[in-house]
């Protein structure tokens, strides 16, 4: 069946005619093989010329269109849904950026912008006529569960807005604490293991000593920070040094700590690990005010290389400072250290003094918030990727603050970066609007621009596999290589790895991207 | 739901509305500028090969996103001339200053270079904002003074200036309000004593990243050549008794400590000083910049506030300032200074701001309170208190969320 | 011989690439009209074979132009661009071709100078070292 195909030329109302010939364009079109229509418009963004151009489209029995008008994100939307009316699928309508590519760029070239222009056109043509109908499809999704791993500040705050939008949440927790929140809450809980993909993932739990089964639509990582692990020579040192929320616990029970109280930002200050952790600084200015507050005649230490009160906490430092909390900074070459034979005294170099510092000490209290031990085996079970420092890797932030590089897995809270309390909570409240809008949807999209394997061409070497961020290929029955559709992002990074080139990415097959380069590089301009 | 006004189209305002959107809410975004982004228009992307996390993008990518969404009525040269309640929900009168540009521009400028004004009185988008149509100042328009001047209109090639452009007032009704006015940058002269507006070569922040944004590199303004000893000083205008800004501006160190690497990136020879106080490059480990500084030789971090910048010899900047330990004071020349400047929030406390009910705190920052979101009056991300664009992006969304709670959700 | 009309051609990805493109045409950058474009999905999409062809086709110095690194739309695709370009960039040395006549570029959306400077350098080196001699040594 020979292709039918109209050709739109978009004037960008004046835009277009103050640089090109439109008319040369417009004849160019009208001459070329298989077009049956072309159509010159003021403006394809208006309604009106848009109707008059879908309405010969339909008459003139058109199955696919190239439109030279400007950036395919500001008009496609509206070109796909009015051709979709007449019978035009949206995957044969090739869109030409005539204006940023050549009007706006090349003001001093007339000529050569114009045979440029001339050429765009026909290598569009080229690519058009090689363009097939696809289909989008959808698959329901199974549950409107968002699973929630972690039942801290920003998980619960995930759930309440997860909520919000109508989702059933379900918590995981993996200690058997109590707590309000919306949903299920499943404590004694932790996440073995993952099948199935976005919107219909089917999660192994165990649940004590029972292995279930639990429908999840889209995940959230709340893990939090790993602040019950600490490691470094100071926390060995001190059998019963506390993470600084331990402290703040007890306080909230009014169990005050003995004697002089030393905050240490890290149990690893000389920095055998590769960075030296992270905390919350707002919670340690906060928990260390509250408790000199309580208890004025406590001797307060806060031992530190920076202090990172950001925003308004600079504040809190000075409220601090004033109520005669003691502020003591260091550098790496005068790290404190405790000798664990007298594990009561800190010995630490004052970095404006220059002395050292021998400090008697009563609690000792770490700040650091360490990476949950427990993000690698939930990452290995989801697939995700981490971050070299421990954490939960975030994807792009062009997909957005929380989201990880999977679509419909969020992390949230000091599983991403350690923060405090406050922030935390913001976030789980962001990532849970999120996962609560994309399960709103109920189905998922898939398919079209997707990657599809030829057996027989498949060696099964695994290089797609290892690859594709999302999972989407697998090795199938036949020992070949097969694309999971509903994970395929479309992107052709295995398409273009493939040894064997065994992989074709529809709409952006090697057919057609090297047709249209070499109808490009065949213009004389 | 119904429709949310937006007032501001910065990051806080954009990402509201992709997010009420994407909701299927409608949107009125009201900004007072000729374009979209906020301050997040004059920042630069900082990364070359690698991003750097800075956020830019993702606001001018939103700002994108709000003027092709078709559930988004987007007002610019707007401001909103009066606000009252009418039994649930908002009324807004909402005035629109005339543009004189339509549509059809393309950017070329041209209208820019024949403009006799001095200063001149048509202007681009500022930095990278949305959409890219210029627009003309009537105050400096001679066309509205006697003068009749049309040498703008003549020297378009696509005809897009329109003298007949009018002021234009509707009135929007919506069922909550976003207050995300924003942020303006702290004058960096306000510290004389460092030199900026006096010596060339010193450049604030905002300087600094406005140029790299439009050139990808910086050049002394004084002689044209490339810095290659850069001096970058932190805390500038925060942390400031004096100044009445005793907070942190909180993405300074971010935002410093990545332009430091993008100059590198461009030219490692570069020797650079960074002055700072405490390191505080927001979601990032505070080992890593120094030790990026310790892998590249040519980077010192020096835990000292400078005390003053003057002219040295051979038009070099002469910085003097105490060593780590207060012991030893040095005299270090510099081709370029780099003020790191903070922010104050911006219209926290403006006659719109009192006419919604929102009050200030003590460093003038908006307050976000329970008792203005239970009157559906949202007062999100910077104009609150300071923050990235990245933590901007998420409590607007978190705000959203809540306005969704509100209106009964689902 | 310096040439007028040297052939530039850029793979450009559909996400931040082809965006700073725009932008950069949308702030009124002017660029040479040697550059084609080709827009791909993701830089990650690019085959060894369409920058190998493009030469073959005529073209005078080919570029791949998409997202930075760890700001890329699909994570690791213009790291993946890059490694194509730099196994592509061997085997021209292998060949005898000059490897600077292939280039990996990273931009962010909001970046409107990169794309003018990626096509101001393809299109020097393809004016300077003109068109690649065929039945050359290596052949």
């Amino acid at each position: 069946m020979k292709a039918k195909i109209q050709v739109v030329l978009c004037k960008c109302c004046s835009e277009v005619p103050a640089l090109l010939n439109t008319d040369r364009l417009a004849m160019l079109a009208t001459d070329a093989d298989m077009v049956v229509s072309v159509k010159t418009v003021d403006a394809i963004c208006d309604g009106k010329n848009l109707a008059g151009v879908v309405g010969e489209a339909k008459e003139k029995e058109v199955d696919r269109a190239v439109v030279l008008a400007c950036h395919k994100k500001d008009v496609s939307p509206a070109l796909a849904k009015a051709y979709k009316r007449a019978g035009v699928n949206e995957f044969m309508v090739e869109i030409v950026n005539l204006r940023e590519e050549v009007v706006l760029p090349h003001i001093g070239e007339p000529e050569r912008a114009q045979t440029k222009a001339e050429t765009m056109l026909r290598a569009a043509l080229v690519r058009a006529v090689m363009l097939k109908p696809l289909e989008r499809l959808t698959e329901g999704m199974k549950t409107n569960n968002v699973v929630i791993i972690g039942a801290g500040v920003a998980g619960q705050a995930a759930a309440r807005a997860a909520a919000r939008t109508g989702a059933h949440t379900v918590i995981l927790e993996k200690t058997g604490k109590s707590m309000k929140a919306p949903g299920v809450i499943l404590t004694h809980c932790q996440l073995i293991g993952a099948k199935g993909w976005t919107g219909n993932y089917t999660l192994k739990i165990k649940a004590g000593e029972k292995v279930e089964e639990l429908g999840a639509a889209a995940i959230i990582v709340a893990t939090g920070g790993g602040w019950t692990e600490l490691m470094g020579p100071l926390a060995k040192a001190v059998k019963d040094a506390v993470p600084l929320y331990k402290l703040y616990e007890r306080m909230q029970s009014n169990d005050l700590p003995k004697g002089t109280v030393v905050v240490v930002d890290t149990p690893d200050p000389a920095g055998k690990s590769l960075r030296v952790q992270d905390y919350a600084w707002d919670d340690t200015l906060e928990t260390v005010i509250e408790l000199k507050k309580k208890a004025p005649s406590t001797q307060i230490y806060v031992v530190f290389q920076e202090m990172r009160a950001f925003g308004l906490d600079e504040l809190a430092y000075k409220e601090a400072a004033d109520l005669g909390i003691r502020f003591i900074r260091y550098d790496k070459a005068g790290a404190p250290r405790i000798d664990p034979k007298a594990p009561t005294r800190l010995a630490v170099k004052d970095f404006a003094q220059g002395e050292v510092l021998n400090i008697q000490f009563g609690t000792l209290v770490f700040a650091s918030i360490p990476p949950n031990k427990d993000n690698q085996a939930i990452a290995d079970a989801l697939r995700i990727p981490m971050s070299v420092d421990g954490s939960v890797r975030r994807g792009s932030i062009q997909r957005g603050p929380v989201e990880t590089v999977r679509p419909g897995i969020y992390v949230c809270g000091s599983a991403l970066f350690p923060k405090s309390r406050a922030l935390a909570e913001q976030e789980g409240e962001t990532a849970g609007s999120m996962a609560g809008e994309f399960v709103k949807n109920g189905k998922i999209a898939y398919g079209g621009s997707v990657a599809e394997v030829e057996q027989e061409k498949c060696s099964a070497c695994l290089t797609c596999i290892r690859t594709c961020p999302y999972e989407a290929p697998f090795i199938g029955k036949a020992t070949k290589a097969e694309i999971r559709t509903q994970l395929c992002q479309g992107c052709g990074m295995c398409v273009g790895i493939c040894p064997s080139k065994a992989i074709e990415l529809h709409h952006f097959t090697d057919d057609q991207i090297m047709g249209q380069a070499r109808s490009l590089l065949g213009g004389d301009f | 739901m119904k429709e949310v006004l937006i007032i501001g189209g910065g990051p806080a305002g954009l990402t509201a509305a992709k997010a009420l959107a994407d909701r299927g809410t409608g949107v009125v975004l009201v900004e007072r500028k000729e374009s979209l982004g906020g301050m997040a228009r004059e920042l630069t992307c900082k990364g070359i090969v690698e991003c750097r996390n800075c956020g830019v993008c993702f606001a001018i990518d939103r700002a994108g996103d709000a003027i092709r969404n078709a559930n988004s009525e987007v007002l610019l040269l707007s401001e909103i001339s009066a606000i009252a309640r009418e039994g649930d929900r908002f009324v807004a009168k909402i005035k629109t200053s005339p543009r004189y540009v339509t549509d059809d521009c393309t950017g070329c400028g041209k209208c820019v270079a024949v403009c006799p004004v001095e200063g001149k009185a048509i202007f681009p988008p500022t930095g990278s904002g949305q959409p890219r149509t210029f627009w003309i100042d009537r105050n400096k328009c001679l066309h509205f003074k006697k003068a009749k001047c049309v040498a703008c209109a003549e020297a378009c090639p696509t005809k897009a200036i329109d003298f007949e452009d009018r002021a234009t007032n509707v009135s929007r009704k919506a069922d909550a309000v976003i207050y995300a006015t924003g942020i303006d940058p702290i004058d960096a002269c306000e510290t004389s004593r460092l030199g900026c507006g006096i010596l060339k070569d010193v450049l604030s922040s905002v300087d600094a990243e406005r140029i790299l944004n439009e050139k990808g590199r910086l050049i002394r303004p004084s002689d044209g050549k490339p810095p290659k000893k850069i001096a970058v000083m932190q805390c500038v205008g925060s942390r400031t008794v004096k100044l009445g800004v005793e907070y942190c501006s909180k993405f300074c160190c971010k935002y410093a400590t990545k332009i430091s690497q993008m100059l590198l990136d461009t030219d490692p020879e570069i020797n650079l000083d960074f002055y700072f106080m405490d390191l505080r490059t927001l979601y990032e480990p505070q080992d890593d910049f120094k030790l990026w500084a310790k892998e590249k030789k040519t980077v010192k971090l020096v835990r000292s506030m400078p005390a003053t910048v003057n002219l040295g010899q051979n038009g070099k900047l002469l910085v003097r300032a105490t060593g780590e330990t207060d012991l030893d004071v040095a005299e270090i020349e510099y081709d370029m200074v780099i003020l790191s400047v903070g922010m104050r929030a911006s219209g926290a406390s403006s006659e719109l701001a009192k006419a919604l009910g929102i009050t200030v705190d003590s460093m003038g920052f908006a307050k976000a309170t329970q008792e203005l979101e239970d009157r559906g009056v949202f007062v999100v991300g910077a104009v609150a208190e300071p923050m990235d664009i990245e933590e901007t992006a998420e409590r607007a969304i978190a705000a959203v969320s809540r306005i969704q709670k509100k209106e009964g959700g689902a | 011989m310096a040439e007028k009309k040297p052939k530039v051609i850029g793979f450009i990805c559909a996400g931040h690439g082809m965006e700073a493109a725009v932008l950069s045409a949308r702030t009124g950058k002017q660029h040479d009209a040697s550059v084609r474009l080709v827009e791909v999905p993701c830089a990650g999409r690019v085959d060894g074979i369409h920058l190998l062809k493009a030469f073959e086709d005529g073209a005078d110095a080919v570029f791949v132009f998409g997202c930075l690194e760890k700001n890329c739309f699909y994570d690791t695709g213009s790291i993946e661009g890059r490694k194509r370009v730099g196994y592509v960039k061997q085997m021209l040395d292998e060949a005898g071709i000059e490897k600077e006549r292939i280039e990996m570029f990273n931009a962010a959306s909001s970046n409107a100078w990169m794309f003018p400077q990626a096509v101001e350098k393809m299109v020097e080196t393809a004016r300077r070292l003109g068109p690649i001699e065929k039945g050359g040594e290596g052949q």
